[in-house]
């Protein structure tokens, strides 16, 4: 049971990053269908960025600047250039992993890029307690820091005038303009961010979990976060409450798959899809998107 | 009625009015310039790359029909997903809808074996068309009636349907101790026509034929009409007494019907068996193609076959010089990306 | 003392229009100035120009001892001018607090939450406003949500604040509260000016009045010892146009018979209209004009009641088939309803009949029918561009209009809704446009003609009505039009 949890948690990290990315973005008022490539990018970042330097630490800031530089890309399209979300989204999705497969071939020949995985964290003292120390207290560096992000997250958006104005750009940008800031500004900034902390999601895939990057390695998991954001109603806590859900999905399939209980994996597997499409309609009409989403200024 | 269309979330596309082609032209030019820095980046002469490239695909009749072959679904999923983008419907669900064809064609000749070559090949490209239209109509319906944005539903679907197939493999259709997720190969009578010594299948045909009819539909009939004013201003249409509910219907089920044909004839024409992930990233080039295309049916003809060509001849770019061929989804998302900046705009 | 404000000699002119014609305005300390006036009087122009949104021609604004020019709307704002739009820019998912956060220096990065909300409360108690700040505004009435933007123009410490049409968006017990609110900030020494169309209201609460007209000011007075009559002569400012075409009207057989029908934004409402005859309907707009319009013409479904035309009942029918029953309809909002501007003049010409002959046979679209079609409208409705292949968004708007008129007028309606059909047209154009009614109305068709331009109503109709709270406050014949009475309906309840 333990480790069921354990699992869940594991597999929860890296969408609850990209999902803490896409409320930003789509709270400033821009949809973040590109959370995809923004992972992948932070994924092949991160595993390049520690074996070129052999330092952890530049590996996560390349996962950070891979992110941004795909939110860069769509909030120049979108926002500057007014065009549409949603398939500009797509498409910074399927530009990632055309460059990630191309660079990792030019990089590494036909080679793996192996690199060591980030180790457990155990916190002194509280990871000694049974039950629970091993659930919460032993984790590797980043699942710590999504837990934080979430807070820093709800810090932003709820206590400060910051917050305040970046959800203002995403209901009414009007209104912003009035408050004498500029919401273009606004939401270049809310998408640049969003795809630095999506891209720290990837990183918890390539550089956290498995120490190696292989093509098309996030495997959807940008999608996922992006049901889980709009399950979760914007809300960081809600949205990796959301995620959680996500992860007890899959965790519980690995766990038929070990146990061989003749049900197929592939209906499993479709759970999650499945429960975001269940949740979105049935959420419907009582869907509350921010009000000015997708709507250029 | 018009609280009702206000409250639709769709997010409408339009182009630009003017100067589409050179837009477009310029885009892929200027993405060529990117794609030769990055090739410079290997230590690589871009124009010898780029001259495999080429080489590639007119070198022998054989690799011309293998990039008609590429071509072939992704013009048959593309001028749908057009006609989509036409009524301001953004369906990427090509890639769902793609692999649903696939595992109706399959099924129709595996689960109903026995029948003179004709009938079985007619059968499964309708089984093929009508699953992937079923599929489409999924996503119609959840979209129209529960109020979610279409590109969530397909979206979300695409990864349901991919399942679907690895499922069907694994079990009615599959073939049991091949080591990986394939079905039973398919009698070689039910197997498409192939052009002798190109080699290209049937479906490219089918998908001329496709891009062509849309093409009359959306300029020479009502209901084209009534498409091509729904996706410039649903005030306007519903002032002219279109249901929008009914054009989104219209245009999702065709392109939905197309997808799967696009499914079927890679089964029935290219694999002569369902494999697993055969659909993959086909909904994307859909959608590129059609932009591409400037979301004429009948310009969707030229840029279809263009990507089709590109990358087969990234193929034996990679087998020549060794740069590696995923640079074509570097050079079609920059395209993209340009092409979204420059002509594509919110309504 | 010295004045508040001063505002002398202001002229603002777009194109050959003056909108704003040597206007001379000044409020003090205290004071509550009604700036009274129709639609197009110039009121809206003056404002913008007072908060720096455009600069006049010429003319000079003092406020506060300081001359204002060269200024932005920020710029006003911090020297103490707040502006109370029609529509407010707040944010509707937020609650009343964060939206009187936004942007505030006060505040502070990190928000003094509590410090604020006990301010809200505080000045909300002592003005009479009944805000909680923890309330999210999309749950508010329009009322409130207007004081919020007076509560945010006090914490700012504005001196002049200015209400564009405050009051017409709420429910008659919102106005009094609003009323006494204004009362309040006079006694705080607040300079208030009050936009307002509505006689009653003006009498009520305001010091003095100025009364714009056409761009110049028709006159002033102390509120105290003037009279309705009075000042609605003033608004309204003109003896009774001479009318234009008055043969034939009314005589034909009822066409158009509306009894009890209701929907979103209007009352249950009952309306006649026989053969060959104009019913003008006048009123402030926002009073259920669209509402009424749309339903009518089948964009907008009704709750309740029956509409009748030519003995057909088409209460629920389709958009189409009210077509058929022979209604056109030529809505207000030319740039994405009447007209899809991508398109071209011939795809405009066809936009409502696409599935019907000339345009279609067969099923199929008839690609020289319809040229030869949209040549024939084009100059048989004068519609000027060089062909019908132009898209119809490159042209005028008189041009555009006309093609809307063609395309509804060749189908041969026994019943035209027009709603605002000379909205931002030149002379020449609205001159066309009257004729063509005159045309119809000869041919013996009933015309709806919906405008808030009273002496457009007043020229054309056979008989007036006014439309008032999305119900009819009354109808008289043209041949005794009572112009006090016209004002007195369309300034509101009081009536």
């Amino acid at each position: 049971m333990i480790d069921f949890l354990a699992a869940s948690i594991r597999i929860a990290t890296p969408l609850v990053f990209a999902a803490l990315g896409g409320i930003l973005s789509e709270r400033a008022g821009v949809f973040a269908v590109g959370l995809e490539g923004m992972m992948l990018m932070g994924a092949f970042g991160a595993v390049i960025g520690a074996w070129a330097s052999a330092s952890d630490l530049l590996g996560l800031a390349m996962a950070l600047a891979g992110g941004a530089a795909m939110g860069l890309a769509v909030a120049i399209v979108t926002v500057r250039y007014r065009a549409d979300n949603m398939v500009t989204g797509l498409t910074v999705n399927i530009l990632a992993a055309g460059l990630t497969t191309y660079l990792l071939h030019v990089l590494a020949g036909s080679s793996a890029i192996q690199v060591d995985p980030l180790g457990p964290w155990p916190i002194p003292g509280l990871s000694a307690i049974p039950v629970l120390g091993p659930l919460l207290f032993a984790h590797p560096p980043l699942t710590y820091l999504a837990l934080l992000g979430c807070a820093g997250l709800s810090f932003l958006l709820y206590r400060t005038q910051t917050g305040l104005k970046l959800r203002a750009a995403g209901e009414n940008p009007e209104a912003v303009f009035v408050a004498g800031s500029s919401p273009m500004r606004l939401r270049f900034t809310a998408i640049i961010c969003g795809g630095a902390i999506a891209g720290l999601g990837g990183a918890v895939l390539s550089l956290q979990q498995v120490g190696t990057f292989t093509d098309g390695m996030t495997g959807g998991r940008g999608y996922l976060a992006l049901a889980s954001l709009i399950v979760g109603r914007w809300n960081p806590w809600g949205a990796a409450a959301a995620c959680l859900v996500f992860g007890a999905a899959e965790a519980f399939e690995l766990r038929l798959q070990t146990y061989g209980v003749p049900v197929s994996s592939y209906v499993v597997q479709m759970v999650p899809y499945l429960i975001a499409l269940a949740v979105l309609a049935g959420l419907g009409r009582s869907t509350k998107l921010p009000a000015a989403i997708g709507k250029p200024l | 009625m018009s609280d009702a269309l206000s409250a639709t979330p769709a997010t409408r596309i339009a182009l630009r009015r003017q100067g589409l082609l050179p837009r477009i032209l310029g885009a892929v030019l200027l993405s060529f310039i990117i794609a030769a820095l990055l090739i410079a980046l290997t230590g690589h002469n871009p124009l010898t790359a780029f001259a495999a490239m080429l080489g590639g695909v007119f070198g022998s009749p054989y690799q011309i029909g293998e990039a008609l072959n590429r071509t072939s679904p992704y013009l048959l999923a593309g001028s749908g997903v057009a006609l989509c983008f036409r009524a301001g419907v953004i369906n990427i669900g090509a890639d769902g809808q793609i692999a649903m064809g696939g595992i109706g064609a399959a099924g129709v000749v595996l689960l109903w074996p026995g029948q003179p070559g004709l009938l079985s090949a007619v059968a499964a490209i309708i089984g093929a068309a009508l699953c992937g239209a079923a599929w489409a109509g999924i996503a119609t319906a959840i979209h129209l009636g529960r109020r979610v944005h279409e590109v969530l539903v397909t979206l979300l679907l695409n990864f349901v349907a991919l399942l679907l197939v690895q499922l069907a493999l694994a079990g009615p259709l599959g073939q049991p101790g091949a080591g990986f997720l394939q079905s039973r190969p398919l009698p070689r009578a039910d197997w498409l026509w192939r052009a002798p010594h190109v080699f290209f299948h049937g479906g490219i045909i089918l998908g001329v034929i496709a891009a062509l009819a849309l093409s009359v539909l959306l300029w020479k009939t009502p209901f084209g009409f009534a498409i091509r004013v729904t996706g410039q201003s649903r005030r306007a249409a519903a002032y002219a007494g279109f249901s929008a509910a009914g054009i989104t219907w219209g245009v999702m089920l065709t392109a939905g019907g197309l997808a799967g044909i696009a499914g079927g004839t890679e089964v029935l024409g290219l694999h002569h068996r369902l494999i697993e992930g055969f659909s993959t990233g086909f909904g994307f080039k859909a959608v590129t193609v059609a932009l591409l295309g400037a979301l004429e049916p009948a310009a969707v003809i030229p840029a279809a076959l263009f990507v089709g060509l590109l990358e087969s001849g990234a193929l034996s770019m990679q087998r020549q010089i060794g740069v590696p061929s995923a640079l074509v989804v570097v050079i079609e998302g920059i395209t993209m990306l340009l092409i979204l900046a420059a002509t594509v705009r919110r309504a | 003392m010295a004045a508040l404000l001063e505002m002398r000699g202001i002229v603002k002119c777009f194109g050959a229009v003056r909108a704003n014609d040597g206007i001379d305005l000044d409020a003090q300390a205290g004071e509550i100035v009604g700036l009274l006036g129709e639609n197009g009087s110039g009121k809206s122009t003056l404002m913008k120009l007072l908060f720096g949104m455009m600069p006049p021609d010429a003319g000079g604004i003092v406020f506060r001892g300081r001359e204002l020019s060269d200024h932005n709307p920020r710029m006003a704002a911090e020297a103490g001018i707040a502006m109370i739009h029609q529509h407010f820019t707040l944010v509707e998912a937020m609650t009343v607090a964060e939206n009187i956060m936004l942007g505030w220096q006060d505040a502070g990065w990190r928000l003094k939450r509590r410090e604020i909300a006990d301010r809200i409360r505080e000045t909300s108690r002592r003005l009479g406003l009944e805000l909680d700040p923890s309330a999210r505004v999309g749950d508010l009435s329009l009322g409130r949500r207007q004081r919020i933007e007076i509560l945010k123009a006090v914490l700012r410490d504005a001196e002049l604040l200015i209400l564009d049409e405050p009051t017409s968006n709420l429910a008659p017990p919102e106005v009094a509260e609003l009323l006494a609110i204004l009362r309040h900030l006079r006694a705080e020494g607040k300079g208030i000016i009050f936009i307002t169309h509505k006689l009653p209201e003006v009498l009520d609460v305001c010091d003095r009045v100025v009364v714009l007209r056409a761009g110049r000011v028709a006159g002033f007075a102390p509120v105290a010892g003037a009279d309705r009559a009075t000042l609605a002569r003033m608004m309204v400012g003109r003896d009774v146009p001479a009318p234009q075409n008055l043969s034939g009207s009314g005589t034909g057989a009822t066409r158009l018979s509306v009894s009890g029908l209701g929907g979103a934004g209007i009352g249950p409402m009952d309306l006649t209209l026989s053969g060959g005859e104009i019913l003008g309907l006048a009123g402030v707009d926002g009073n259920g004009q669209l509402e009424l319009a749309e339903t009518l013409a089948g964009l907008r479904a009704a709750t309740g009641g029956s509409v009748m035309l030519d003995g057909r009942d088409i209460t629920h029918a389709s958009v189409s088939a009210r077509m058929t029953a022979g209604l056109a309809y030529i809505p207000a909002d030319r740039s994405s309803t009447a007209l899809v501007r991508g398109m071209t003049i011939a795809a405009n010409l066809m936009l409502r009949d696409s599935a019907r002959p000339p345009y279609a046979r067969r099923g199929w679209l008839t690609k020289r029918a319809t040229q030869t079609r949209a040549a024939a409208l084009m100059q048989g409705f004068d519609i000027r561009a060089p062909s019908p292949a132009v898209p119809a968004g490159r042209l005028s708007g008189g041009n555009q209009q006309k093609i809307v008129i063609a395309r509804e007028l060749d189908r041969n309606p026994g019943l035209l809704i027009a709603h605002q059909p000379t909205w931002g047209l030149d002379p020449g154009a609205t001159h066309f446009v009257m004729e063509r009614m005159l045309a119809l109305r000869a041919a013996g068709a009933a015309v709806l003609y919906i405008s808030s331009e009273l002496e457009e109503v007043l020229a054309i109709s056979d008989r007036v009505a006014v439309l008032a709270g999305g119900a009819i406050a009354g109808i008289m014949p043209r041949g005794g039009v009572d112009m006090a009475q016209l004002g007195l309906w369309m300034s509101g309840r009081a009536a």
